[in-house]
């Protein structure tokens, strides 16, 4: 840990406000004379309308606005895939893809007088037939030609995967589930939009303020410097906010046929039908083995569905494709077109279901081979990127394992399913590999010291609650010598230097790097002045004599020598001293990924089969932990989370309509206070400098990945049922 | 309609009001008090929990015109600037608010259940506040901040 900033469990900087309600979220922005909006939404799930009444919700009391595609809103264009959330833009029609879909906009003067008028908008239909479910989408799955939001292959070919599978003395083979389910962020999504003259700014619950700001610009035809984006803090998105979606567009439309700011905040139901999901997918996994375990072969088919106006493919088969080495593979992703809103990215895309599928395998092949599922997993370690042949960044995987088993106390695991008993409950343990591939984005940051010792960060990132705010200052106060209270930082906002996207695990390494770099230069900037200004008592040394701490320059040969930042650009009259980072990932000789092993026990009632997960560790790799106490925090949230998965969070849909059959949190459960045993997580905390300057990877994600197979395979384990499909309810077991 | 209620100590009156609206929404949108939030608006979430008189509810659920002359206490009215309320600092200390948005509710949710049972046990805490949901802390960190919120309004010092 340094003593600077990196690595200490620091308290969250933004606590305080959070705790006395002095936060300020995007809905609690108040412009003057703004005005509030609702969404009409379509209860039909396919067809088209015949015809939409809105004289009455125009007459009604407060109301100053009614759209719809009947005042055919000119869009300049569709926005840049894949971060916009679909391929039709919303009003461009009369026609119905999904039940709940955006039909009207209506603005009054107060949120009710707005909420009421909506009610007031008929709406007659022609309805279609409605492909309802992925089940009945599955006939007419196909493969996605590449482009929009298809960016990864969608078929992989390595070895003679058909000849290893015929040869395989040992040979598993399943079908495995996983269910519809929403990130369900307990902020809703919103949307204030002002105008004045052709400038657009907007406040809005964005995961991503620079590359929506580009995204919304297109659709208005605007110069992007004519929009601005703020979004100061987020109440949690899960992927939810990682896309711009219809009511964005539609609230900044209305604001401009207005002539006054509008502000939206979504329903809870059009949180669950308009602002994506996960969508379910049905996965076939075949594998090939040697007798002693080494796998020969792994096949993965998977198929998810999507909706008529994005394609959306899970990229499940990575995980086939880059977790283990095995000679042989083929995968393949298909997808099926239902009528129900555009899926997106949710904690965690592609590897959370499909890590399901292929850890839950992995764990049927160890019972055939009678082979202990931690071992099996060691003996097919890879040591090098599997289909690249490119040598990791860093990979401490086998020490996961190593830790995870011995802190967990798997050698008390018996590989006999349904042995271990204690009073009425059956006991089983279980585990997984998790693996997510780094992503990397460029980010610039500026970091000013001031002539009163103070240092302020600059940077167009964003806090969703993972802690950005508070593991930023650490990162500048780390490199500039400094103490963390020092320094304040301002995010969210595009008119600051362009930060990252807080998604895909991306804002502690590539952001963190922007921030390292800015604070290097300013601290180097703040050195040179100091070694050739003759006022100081530093003048003459060589820069690299010279390093700082709390905030004083000094000698190295001689401590005593020295003077403070405040007092040198007090001096020389520099307020503030800017440094400028910007990160650029380059094409790397590496594979970049972060890792980690699941551990986990569940007690099951015989009568009442609720599987209660009692116990779990995680042991993850993601480079240098910037602060061990919001990461803890935030990797507990997401193996709870995917808790939920595993056992209770569906979103059920109509089998004939398709409709979200209760879209309301009453109904699609996620883990409360009472479903919680005891989470622990142990991070290996070694960093990556290969990965990028800051040694700090991805956290958000990795840690949940894995979580609903390590499940599955305790339930196993306790009950000698393989549940393989998602979530693993009572009547599941019963 | 008027509405006049104690609100944090304070005497307010909410004119015009609309018989449908909620104390939430009288609060967030009259009052200028948003520390409630609203994330659900049908009493599933626990994020618009306040005190009314010595209840806690969803202040989604309680219609305007059933406070008058009631006092009602929000998460800005428990501790003061100089000292935060004992909740408040275990939650900070703790590590128990990411993204904050369920944090008012559930500070108010835990005022009333330390004052109701000053030394509660996991399992009590864990029932207590399922009400109020949390997407992102997992819940570990908040049943620490109970036990330690609890400890200091019981006058023990804490670790």
């Amino acid at each position: 840990m340094s003593e600077q900033g990196i690595g200490a469990a620091l308290t969250r900087v933004e606590a305080r406000d959070k705790v006395t309600g002095a936060a300020r979220y995007t809905a609690d922005v108040v412009l003057p004379g703004m005005a509030y909006a609702a969404l009409v939404s379509s209860q039909v799930s396919a067809g088209r309308l015949r015809s939409l009444d809105v004289s009455a919700a125009k007459a009604a009391p407060g109301v100053l606005g009614v759209f719809s595609h009947l005042d055919r809103p000119t869009w300049h264009r569709v926005p840049a895939i894949p971060y916009f959330g679909e391929t039709r833009m919303p009003f461009s029609d009369d026609r119905i893809h999904h039940a709940g879909q955006h039909i009207a906009i209506v603005v009054a003067s107060t949120r009710q007088q707005a909420a009421h008028a909506a009610a007031l908008v008929k709406a007659e239909y022609e309805a279609g037939k409605p492909v309802p479910t992925l089940e009945k989408a599955l006939p007419s799955a196909y493969v996605a030609a590449q482009g929009n939001y298809v960016n990864f292959p969608q078929e992989t070919v390595r070895g003679t995967p058909e000849e290893a599978l015929a040869g395989s003395p040992v040979r598993v083979k399943a079908e495995y589930r996983t269910a519809l389910i929403s990130h369900a962020p307990i902020e809703p999504s919103v949307t204030t939009a002002t105008w004045e003259g052709d400038e657009l700014t907007l406040y809005d619950t964005s995961q991503a303020v620079v590359v929506h700001r580009g995204l919304v610009a297109t659709a208005f035809g605007l110069p992007e410097d004519k929009v601005r984006l703020v979004c100061p803090l987020i109440g949690g998105a899960f992927g939810a906010k990682t896309h711009v979606w219809g009511h964005t567009l539609l609230v900044a439309l209305a604001a401009r046929r207005l002539g006054r700011p509008v502000q939206v905040v979504i329903t809870r139901k059009q949180m669950f039908t308009t602002t994506g999901h996960q969508p379910p997918t049905v996965q076939r996994i075949e594998i090939g083995a040697e007798r002693d375990g080494r796998l020969r072969v792994i096949t993965h088919d998977s198929t998810n569905s999507t909706s008529f106006v994005a394609e959306r493919p899970e990229n499940t088969v990575l995980s086939s494709v880059a977790t283990y080495a095995v000679p042989n593979l083929r995968t393949r992703v298909r997808l099926a077109r239902m009528n129900f809103g555009t899926p997106t990215a949710m904690r965690t895309p592609g590897d959370g279901p499909g890590s399901f599928a292929l850890e839950c395998a992995l764990d049927e092949l160890a019972h055939e081979l009678g082979a202990d599922p931690v071992e099996l997993r060691r003996r097919n370690h890879a040591d090098v990127h599997p289909q690249s042949g490119k040598p990791w960044s860093g990979k401490n995987l086998l020490e996961c394992y190593r830790i995870g088993a011995e802190r967990f106390g798997w050698h008390r695991r018996d590989r006999r399913p349904g042995t271990r008993r204690e009073g009425n409950d059956l006991i089983g343990y279980g585990m997984a590999t998790a693996r997510r591939v780094e992503h990397h984005r460029a980010a610039e940051s500026t970091v000013d010291i001031r002539t009163d010792g103070g240092v302020v960060v600059r940077t167009a990132t964003q806090d969703i609650g993972g802690g950005t705010l508070t593991t930023m200052i650490q990162v500048a106060a780390d490199a500039l010598g400094v103490a963390p209270d020092k320094v304040t930082i301002t995010v969210g906002d595009t008119d600051l230097p362009p930060g990252a996207p807080t998604f895909g695990s991306i804002t502690s390494g590539s952001n963190g790097s922007a921030v390292r770099l800015a604070a290097q230069d300013a601290r180097g900037a703040a050195i040179r002045l100091a070694v050739g200004d003759k006022g100081s008592p530093l003048h003459g040394l060589a820069e690299d004599a010279v390093d700082v701490r709390d905030g004083r320059l000094f000698a190295k040969a001689d401590p005593r020598r020295g003077e403070t930042y405040a007092v040198l650009l007090t001096r020389n009259r520099v307020n503030p001293l800017r440094g400028n980072g910007k990160y650029s990932p380059a094409e790397s000789q590496y594979e970049t990924s972060t890792f980690g092993a699941h551990f986990t026990e569940v007690r099951i009632d015989r009568d009442l089969p609720r599987v209660r997960v009692v116990r779990h560790l995680a042991v993850i790799d993601c480079g240098i932990v910037l602060n061990t106490k919001t990461a803890r925090n935030q990797a507990q949230g997401g193996i709870i989370g995917s808790i939920g998965v595993a056992l209770m969070e569906e979103l059920r849909q109509d089998p004939v309509s398709g409709r979200a059959l209760a879209p309301a949190l009453t109904d699609y459960h996620v883990p409360v206070n009472a479903d919680i045993g005891q989470i622990d997580v142990h991070f290996v905390n070694k960093p990556d400098h290969n990965s990028n300057p800051l040694g700090a990877k991805g956290l958000g994600e990795i840690c949940s990945i894995g979580v609903s197979a390590a499940v599955a395979n305790a339930v196993f384990n306790a009950t000698g049922r393989r549940i393989r499909d998602l979530p693993i309810t009572p009547r599941r077991l019963l | 309609m008027r509405v006049k209620f104690t609100v944090n100590g304070e005497e307010r009156t909410a004119d015009d009001v609309w018989e449908g609206e909620s104390l939430l929404y009288v609060l967030r949108e009259r009052l200028g008090l948003p520390g409630a939030k609203n994330a659900c608006e049908q009493g599933e979430c626990g994020s618009c929990t306040v005190y009314l008189d010595d209840t806690p509810v969803c202040a989604c659920l309680v219609a305007a015109g059933q406070v008058q002359d009631r006092e009602v206490r929000t998460v800005e009215g428990l501790g003061s600037e100089e000292e935060l309320d004992p909740v408040q600092q275990a939650f900070i200390e703790r590590g128990a608010v990411q993204c904050g948005f369920c944090t008012p509710g559930l500070i108010v949710a835990a005022h009333d259940l330390i004052r109701r049972n000053p030394c509660p046990k996991d399992a009590e805490i864990r029932e207590a506040l399922a009400g109020n949901l949390c997407r992102c802390t997992g819940y570990e960190k908040i049943i620490d901040a109970v036990h330690t919120a609890a400890a200091h309004s019981r006058g023990e010092a804490t670790s």
